[in-house]
């Protein structure tokens, strides 16, 4: 198993917000969340990720046979987690290039590989952005400054070729992209798809999940899974809204 | 017919002690002078110091920049330098310069360049050479321009015994860059330098000055005014790079007179010193004048930066640039004050100023003025000034993709440092001020 998560518990300036999370996702397999707002979908992203301001109140969560709650940030992302941003960040004069070589030579350090020169990252980054019909100019831009909402998103993606990571997870990276820019993300992730690579997937609506198609999908509702399936799932919600699931569980 | 007298400024006893000191420098170094044009200069300046004095904080443009660390040391004009070779060689970046070198403010014919062999249509000289040969050496272009109303100036005019004159003739392209290195190497020695730089029409030049200190315990202070002349199509590339160890002080002023068709690019990029004020004049007298004057500072400990520009639009299709950027850490104090003046005659000017400051602790202040004042109604001129600490937003991202905290802050540091520095299109050259800075922010 890659994550195991035990009734974890979180919550952000006092206000409780995860209320018993339990989710297992083995290698190579696809999750979505999927969840009405507020329900807690981005505070489960930010908890995993390593955000500072949430506080895990209680459970565990287990990765790749480590306690991933004990590292910060930047060793879970050596260790393989990624964050696709819901939001990627503009770092002006910092390029692309610079951030990247940075990045994955931290990565490869804790791997035990050695570092890349100029020429090899930039052969690397070449091959990926080919991979991804990117343009090489990007590799030269400042990080996301002057991007579109779609080429953000899509730097998020060569990042997370670049990285390699075991375990993606995507934070409502489908909000605010128009029908194309949508389908640049989910080619991204299924070109990235792998046998040792998993992915969850944390969204509002289904239209990602219709490019994705995910393995599992979860309901998520004032802090606790609802309801898990197949991608039928994610189908029927499209049908018949949360409502019924919702009433469905407070009935219960 | 009565004479209006202007209120005596009253000075604290430490400035009134200053004050007596420098004069009686000058009246020393008067004594010794024959040329009565430069004497009669000399008392004039020395005259007008005795009335305006050091400004103190009741000044509006010294409110921020508190003077009483160096009015505790009375700087001397004499004393005996050491330095070697070898210390000299430390300070030379790694491309191809023709080296001029200032030891305590006075040229070293032993450590610069051989001035002899000079490519055609450029001379350098030496002030003191100039002094000696050519009767009434003055400088007048800083005296058009307001020299007496910065006290620095004034002090400058007082007590210069020596500096540089380069001068290029008609369309002479110099294509190696000049490079004036003003080494400190004494302590409490005062190193008053007065430069003078002139293009003819169609000439080209990159003037490097920078000024060090030969060791961390000197105590020392280097007042430096270029005047710089540009004539009709020639361009000045400049860079000025303030390395100086924390305890010294630098006061420099440049007056810069641009004619038609000219272009004039200047970097100051300021790193060391206890107190240091960086000061352009410029004057875009014709049409069709370019401009750049950016900076890029870094200041900490208790370091006191000040950066200031005066740039004065008097005909049509001006364009000004400016980009200045202060990081300041511990308890440094950073001040930027800049104003753009378009006359009533300079329709169609474009002129852009911009001061960004970064703020990496709590105890760190800034002081930032940017001013536009426009009596032409045909212009686009635009000013502004932010200042904050890094996003910790940025820094989350670049900790999820496995960048540490500490090279995450670094990065984003450096990367605000160091923009101003693209406009310069030496790569080498960027290249060296890049690492100067970069030691610092790291160190």
């Amino acid at each position: 198993m890659l994550l195991n998560i035990n009734n974890l518990k979180a919550q952000v300036e006092e206000k409780s917000i995860l209320k018993g999370i339990n989710l297992q996702v083995n290698p190579g397999e696809v999750h979505a969340i999927m969840g009405p707002n507020g329900s807690g979908k981005s505070t489960l992203s930010s908890v995993l990720a390593g955000r500072e301001e949430y506080e895990v109140t209680e459970g565990q969560v287990e990765y790749d046979n480590e306690d991933l709650l004990e590292m910060d940030a930047e060793e879970r992302a050596r260790k393989g987690v990624f964050l696709a941003f819901q939001y990627p960040v503009e770092i002006p004069g910092v390029s692309n290039k610079l951030f990247m070589q940075t990045a994955v030579n931290a990565v490869r350090e804790a791997r035990g590989q050695p570092a890349l020169d100029m020429f090899d990252f930039e052969q690397l980054a070449a091959e990926k952005m080919k991979k991804l019909e990117m343009s090489p100019v990007m590799l030269e831009r400042s990080v996301n400054v002057g991007f579109s909402g779609g080429e953000k998103k899509r730097n998020d993606i060569f990042q997370m070729a670049m990285l390699e990571p075991k375990l993606c997870i995507m934070d409502e990276t489908d909000s605010g992209l128009d029908i194309d820019a949508l389908r640049i993300v989910a080619e991204g992730v299924n070109a990235l798809r792998a046998p040792d690579r998993s992915f969850l997937i944390v969204t509002h609506y289904q239209r990602l999940l219709d490019y994705i198609k995910p393995d599992h999908v979860h309901v998520l509702y004032n802090g606790q899974i609802i309801k898990s399936g197949g991608f039928e799932l994610a189908q029927e919600l499209e049908e018949k809204g949360y409502d019924h699931l919702i009433q469905a569980y407070q009935e219960a | 017919m009565t004479t209006l007298s202007k209120p005596i400024k009253k000075h604290s006893p430490v400035a009134q002690s200053a004050m007596n000191f420098y004069q009686q420098q000058a009246e020393t170094l008067m004594a010794s002078e024959s040329d009565s044009a430069l004497v009669a200069f000399r008392q004039q300046a020395s005259q007008h110091f005795a009335e305006q004095g050091f400004p103190t904080r009741r000044d509006e443009d010294w409110k921020y920049t508190p003077l009483n660390a160096f009015l505790q040391t009375h700087y001397q004009r004499s004393g005996v330098a050491q330095v070697s070779e070898a210390d000299i060689k430390s300070f030379l970046p790694p491309f191809e310069v023709m080296h001029l070198v200032f030891v305590d403010g006075y040229f070293s014919e032993r450590f610069s360049d051989d001035l002899s062999v000079l490519p055609a249509g450029l001379s350098i000289e030496s002030v003191k050479d100039a002094l000696d040969f050519e009767q009434g050496y003055t400088a007048f272009l800083s005296h058009e321009m307001g020299i007496e109303k910065e006290a620095f100036g004034t002090l400058n005019s007082m007590l210069f015994d020596d500096g540089v004159v380069i001068q290029l003739e008609p369309h002479c392209v110099v294509e190696r860059p000049i490079l004036c290195t003003y080494v400190q190497t004494q302590n409490e020695h005062a190193n008053t330098v007065r430069n003078r730089v002139t293009l003819a029409h169609g000439a080209q030049l990159t003037l490097v000055q920078q000024h060090v200190s030969l060791n961390e315990k000197l105590n020392a202070f280097d007042n430096v005014v270029t005047e710089i002349n540009v004539a009709e199509n020639a361009q000045l590339n400049q860079v000025v790079l303030q390395s100086l160890n924390p305890l010294a002080m630098y006061f420099g002023l440049q007056f810069v007179d641009q004619a038609k068709n000219s272009v004039f690019r200047t970097h100051y990029i300021g790193l060391g010193a206890s107190i240091s004020r960086h000061q352009n004049v410029l004057r875009m007298a014709d049409e069709h004048i370019e401009s750049e004057q950016s900076s890029a500072c870094f200041a900490n400990g208790q370091q006191i930066m000040d950066t200031r520009t005066h740039t004065e639009h008097q005909a049509w299709w001006g364009t000004s640039r400016q980009l200045h950027k202060l990081v300041l850490d511990d308890e440094a104090v950073g001040v930027f004050n800049g104003m753009i003046k378009v006359a009533r005659a300079a329709q169609k000017t474009d002129g852009q100023m911009d001061n960004k400051n970064l703020l990496l602790s709590n105890k760190a202040k800034v002081d930032s003025k940017p001013q536009l004042e426009i009596y032409a109604d045909d212009v686009k001129c635009s000013h502004g000034s932010a200042s904050g600490q890094i996003s910790d937003e940025q820094i989350f991202y670049l900790r999820a993709r496995g960048i540490n905290a500490d090279d995450a802050r670094r990065l984003v540091t450096q990367a605000f440092l160091l923009e101003p520095l693209e406009s310069i299109s030496s790569m080498p050259m960027r290249h060296w001020l890049a690492e100067k800075l970069m030691h610092k922010l790291n160190a």
